[in-house]
């Protein structure tokens, strides 16, 4: 394949939504440090350069030793996650792990080696085995060892992104119906025994979310004051540094998981709904390249990855317009933040180079 | 069948990408529904919410209760302070700021970095407090110079204190800012910044019913950030206010009666004290920490305080009237902000002023013991009242000599007039006789070798040494002569002040055992304390011989008598040795107390009750190493007790 074909079957209507959505979050970060460069926004487009670049990188690997490196993304990911639980354990929280300076949470690429393992394992099943349940276990262990290890860290927001992204592959790989109905009626029948497990402060998350103004100065604080800032926003919004909520620092976090209430107190319902149109679009589209793709691994690949980025956007928009208990969740390519960003451009990285490196199943 | 499987199985994902898709689409649905609910259904509601009513919460402290003596006279109040606050909106550079504050007021590093922090996380138009408690030296400039910084203002707090200054330290204890490790034990106590919290004392014991329940004020702001309103969401309930039984013109009286002494009180202007203060450490370590008295001894030296403890208590309730240790602190110092220099000073005063002594001191009880070993005796049998022993001045068990404190001996005493005397021989042999088993049993009844429970933090238990107490703790087999030295209130046996002023009350009180209280909100009525268990008779004799210490013509004490109008006293004195007297001192002859180190001196004890007929009142009082129980401890107990029958009668 000669790089001259790579470059014209390299998917740039994706690369285009991303950079607008990666644009959007310099101008918002812009606003959120009351109009200026420092401290997020300048290094926001520097990481998202990094980003593209890593994309067109990814793009040039063969999908076919990505698929056979696949478990060894997963054995790694989950070494690396457990290493943080006893590396972490001292101070409760164990996040983060720091690389030449930067922090990274690990269990954000998590999320893309259970996709690609999961996706692996059903391409090398044979056909007859897709009807039964005893090919589906393994898969399920493949979710829940790094869903565990994530929970524990504690961080039950990326622990249930991580989950439904690999649970929506299982889905997509033809999981018989009775199993996909009977799988929701356990979940919800054991909504108590979770309950039980949860923190005390993920308790606390869950009750402010079934009751934001018991808790005012907790997190439902963040909540309403989120309402009020969206809400006041209007159609159009208030105008580009005017945002009073965001700028009165009457809204938490502003930079990071709350960017989304920001840019719609500045510009409204139409600023918001095209975000999600955008994200919605990338989405969209690659679910329609998953049904271009020839190989079963590619084609699964497409599905957890579009599946990934809409949990991010669902996952997020829901929490701060009140829909969702807050967990914790950024706006990738918008919130200040790199290591969800590195995570979905490695998804579009990967995309691309299915499309590009794409040829009959074996 | 294989190629067609594979073309199913692709249509099966294809299909099921398909039904994804649709999954994502009617959730980006039901987000873009929610989107126009908020903004553009719902959008009025906020934008007056967002004009007019944006509001911040703030936690209102409670007033912490307030302490009084049983005559309502203040123990520990809330004074109004000041403290320096910055709103960052109106601000136009932080740092700048604050480095313009620092040259007006003191300000840590710390506090800086503090206050820089806070403002990222809080509303730029919240203000944040710099400083707490500023005197009023930098009230003034800062009324003088904020007019050019913008954004700072002065706000209104309270602060903890102690009308009473040194007088209560050890009851009231003291109030100081919260503590990092407090806050991690109970999160509610961020939202807690004023006064702070109990460190020792009632102010620790007492902490929830004084500290009260927090509210919450809500303050609308306009758009700007100004304040418009503020509303009280839920007001702050004021903690409990606490009455003590103490009352403060006894337990002045005692402070002075123990810190004096048979010492002179100089006064502090003189040239000859200044000097005197200059150069000896001890003199000034007392007068930093709020101990502001210089006194000279019999041999014209100037020196600090006494030290010891002074306990009364009320012989019927139980009710603590006056609890003195000394030296004595200044609780006002921990209340704003505690200097590193004043913490030093408290922490390396030679003397410990802290230490409570009169719960936490632990002091061999000595002849104060002896009515404890006198009623085991009589109550197993071992003697009757008229029972005789001679005392040659020594008693001799195996290769061991015993040696009464009188060389020359008492000859033939009974236990009255053993007690009169002190005589060291004749409770030597009782307690022999008795053995320690019965002697532990009856200490332990009259309050000893266990905490009172008295509702101070810190109090010791004592130890009344057995059998079984020596095995667990030095691994070895008690000796008779170890009960001998038991029976003069030596050896293991320990004791705190309030401890021998129990045992003296019980001894008195004769039917109950009674325990000691400090608050009058829940003190126990008298009928609830448990029966005392001791046959009359045998306390009537133990009775007679602590009168006969006074009235005898041989009393110990006879020389520091209670006058007859007050209704008399009975007592018995205590004197214990620091350092042991070597054989050759013995031989020598003993040097004179006042001529030994303060450290090597003999601790002066004397418990004491009143009046003789209707006893109402009980006393321990020891001077660390003041010397002889009865020149040096008596005198002390009769002043005190003469003014808490004056103050509050014995109806």
């Amino acid at each position: 394949m000669t790089i001259w074909r790579a470059l014209l079957r390299m998917p740039w209507h994706l690369l285009l939504l991303a950079a607008l959505l990666v644009s959007v979050g310099a101008l918002a970060l812009y606003s959120a440090s009351q109009g200026s460069w420092q401290p997020w926004a300048g290094r926001h487009i520097v990481r998202a350069a990094v980003g593209l670049a890593m994309v067109l990188v990814v793009a040039f690997v063969d999908i076919n030793l990505i698929r056979r490196m696949s478990y060894a993304f997963l054995v790694l990911a989950v070494l690396v996650l457990a290493a943080l639980m006893v590396v972490g354990s001292g101070s409760g929280v164990a996040r983060w792990i720091s690389i030449g300076g930067m922090n990274v949470q690990p269990s954000e690429p998590a999320k893309i080696a259970v996709i690609l393992a999961l996706a692996r394992y059903f391409d090398g099943q044979p056909l007859d085995r897709f009807q039964s349940i005893i090919t589906y276990l393994p898969a399920l262990a493949m979710i829940a060892l790094p869903f565990l290890l994530v929970l524990k860290q504690p961080d039950l927001g990326t622990a249930l992104m991580l989950a439904l992204g690999g649970l929506s592959i299982i889905f997509a790989a033809g999981l018989p119906w009775r199993y996909v109905i009977g799988s929701i009626a356990v979940v919800v029948a054991s909504v108590p025994v979770l309950w039980s497990q949860l923190h005390a402060y993920q308790k606390a998350r869950v009750m402010t979310f079934l009751n934001p103004e018991a808790d005012i100065l907790g997190a439902g604080y963040q909540i309403t004051q989120s309402k009020i800032a969206l809400g006041s926003g209007g159609f159009f919004g208030k105008g580009f540094l005017m945002g009073s909520q965001s700028q009165l620092n009457y809204l938490p976090e502003k930079q990071t998981d709350f960017v989304f209430t920001m840019i719609g107190e500045e510009f409204g319902f139409a600023g918001n709904l095209f975000i999600l149109m955008v994200y919605l679009a990338i989405c969209l589209f690659i679910l329609r390249i998953s049904y271009r793709v020839k190989s079963r691994f590619s084609r699964l690949s497409c599905i957890g990855i579009a599946m990934m980025l809409f949990f991010y956007m669902f996952v997020n928009v829901g929490m701060v317009t009140g829909l969702l208990p807050v967990v914790g969740a950024p706006l990738p390519l918008i919130s200040y933040g790199g290591t969800a960003m590195l995570t979905v451009f490695l998804g579009l990285g990967i995309v691309a180079s299915a499309i590009i490196h794409d040829r009959r199943e074996q | 069948m294989s190629k067609k499987g594979k073309k199913d199985l692709r249509r099966a994902i294809s299909r099921r990408g398909l039904l994804l898709a649709g999954g994502q689409l009617a959730l980006t649905g039901l987000l873009a529904g929610r989107l126009y609910q908020l903004q553009v259904a719902q959008s009025s509601r906020y934008k007056g919410l967002s004009d007019r009513n944006q509001f911040d919460m703030r936690v209102v402290s409670p007033r912490r209760g307030r302490l009084y003596d049983r005559n309502m006279r203040l123990l520990a109040g809330n004074a109004e302070s000041f403290q320096l606050r910055v709103t960052p909106l109106f601000v136009d550079d932080l740092e700048r700021t604050l480095a313009a504050l620092l040259k007006i007021v003191d300000l840590t590093p710390d506090q800086i970095k503090n206050v820089l922090e806070t403002a990222k996380k809080v509303p730029s138009f919240q203000d944040i407090v710099v400083r707490d408690d500023l005197s009023q030296r930098e009230l003034a400039r800062l009324a003088v110079r904020s007019a050019l910084l913008s954004g700072v203002s002065f706000g209104r707090s309270l602060r903890r204190i102690y009308p009473q200054g040194i007088l209560g330290c050890h009851v009231t204890g003291y109030v100081s800012p919260v503590t990092r490790n407090e806050i991690e034990a109970d999160q509610t106590l961020r939202a807690l910044p004023d006064l702070g919290t109990g460190k020792i004392g009632i102010e620790f014991t007492h902490e929830q019913r004084l500290r009260g329940v927090p509210g919450r004020e809500r303050i609308e702001v306009n758009a700007k950030g100004q304040p418009i309103r503020v509303f009280q969401d839920v007001a702050a309930s004021a903690g409990q206010d606490l009455r003590l039984s103490l009352d403060m013109g006894i337990q002045l009286h005692a402070a002075d009666a123990l810190r004096q002494g048979r010492l002179t009180p100089v006064k502090l202007g003189s040239s000859e004290v200044q000097k005197a203060i200059a150069e000896n450490a001890e003199l000034r370590a007392h007068i930093a920490v709020g101990d502001e008295m210089v006194l000279r001894d019999e041999k014209k030296r100037l020196v600090p305080p006494e030290s010891g403890a002074a306990v009364v208590i009320d012989v019927e309730t139980g009710g603590v009237v006056s609890l003195v240790s000394a030296p004595m602190f200044d609780p006002n110092l921990f209340t704003g902000r505690l200097l590193t220099r004043d913490w030093q000073r408290l922490n390396n005063h030679p003397r410990t002023p802290l230490l409570n002594r009169a719960i936490s001191g632990l002091y061999a009880p000595g002849s104060t013991f002896k009515m404890v070993v006198g009623l085991a005796a009589l109550e197993a049998g071992v003697i009757s009242q008229k029972t005789r022993f001679s005392c040659p001045g020594h008693m001799e068990l195996g290769n061991a000599k015993f040696h009464c404190w009188r060389k020359d001996g008492h000859g033939a005493v009974n236990l009255v007039s053993a007690l009169e005397q002190s005589c060291d021989v004749f409770f030597y042999e009782i307690a022999l006789k008795t053995g320690i088993k019965k002697i532990k049993d009856m200490a332990r009844r009259l309050g000893l070798g266990d905490s009172t429970g008295l509702d101070l933090p810190g109090e010791k238990s004592g130890i009344v040494p057995s059998h079984e107490w020596k095995l667990a703790h030095h691994g070895k087999v008690w000796t008779p002569g170890e009960t001998v030295v038991a029976g003069i209130g030596q050896g293991y046996v320990l004791a705190t002040p309030l401890q021998l002023a129990v045992m003296t009350a019980r001894i008195a009180n004769g039917r109950k055992a009674v325990t000691p209280r400090l608050l009058t909100n829940d003190m126990t009525s008298p009928d609830d304390f448990a029966p005392l268990d001791i046959a009359p008779a045998a306390l009537d004799v133990v009775r007679q011989g602590m009168i006969k210490v006074m009235y005898g013509g041989l009393g110990t004490a006879r020389s520091h008598k209670l006058a007859d109008t007050l209704g008399g006293m009975a007592g018995k004195t205590g004197t214990v040795q620091v350092k042991r007297i070597t054989k050759a001192q013995r031989e020598e002859g003993i040097i004179s107390n006042i001529d030994r180190p303060w450290a090597e001196r003999d601790h002066a004890l004397f418990v004491a009750y009143a009046p003789i007929k209707k006893p109402r009142y009980a006393i321990a009082v020891v001077v660390e190493h003041g010397g002889s129980g009865s020149a040096a401890a008596a005198p002390v107990a009769r002043d005190i007790m003469a003014k808490t029958i004056q103050t509050l009668g014995v109806a």
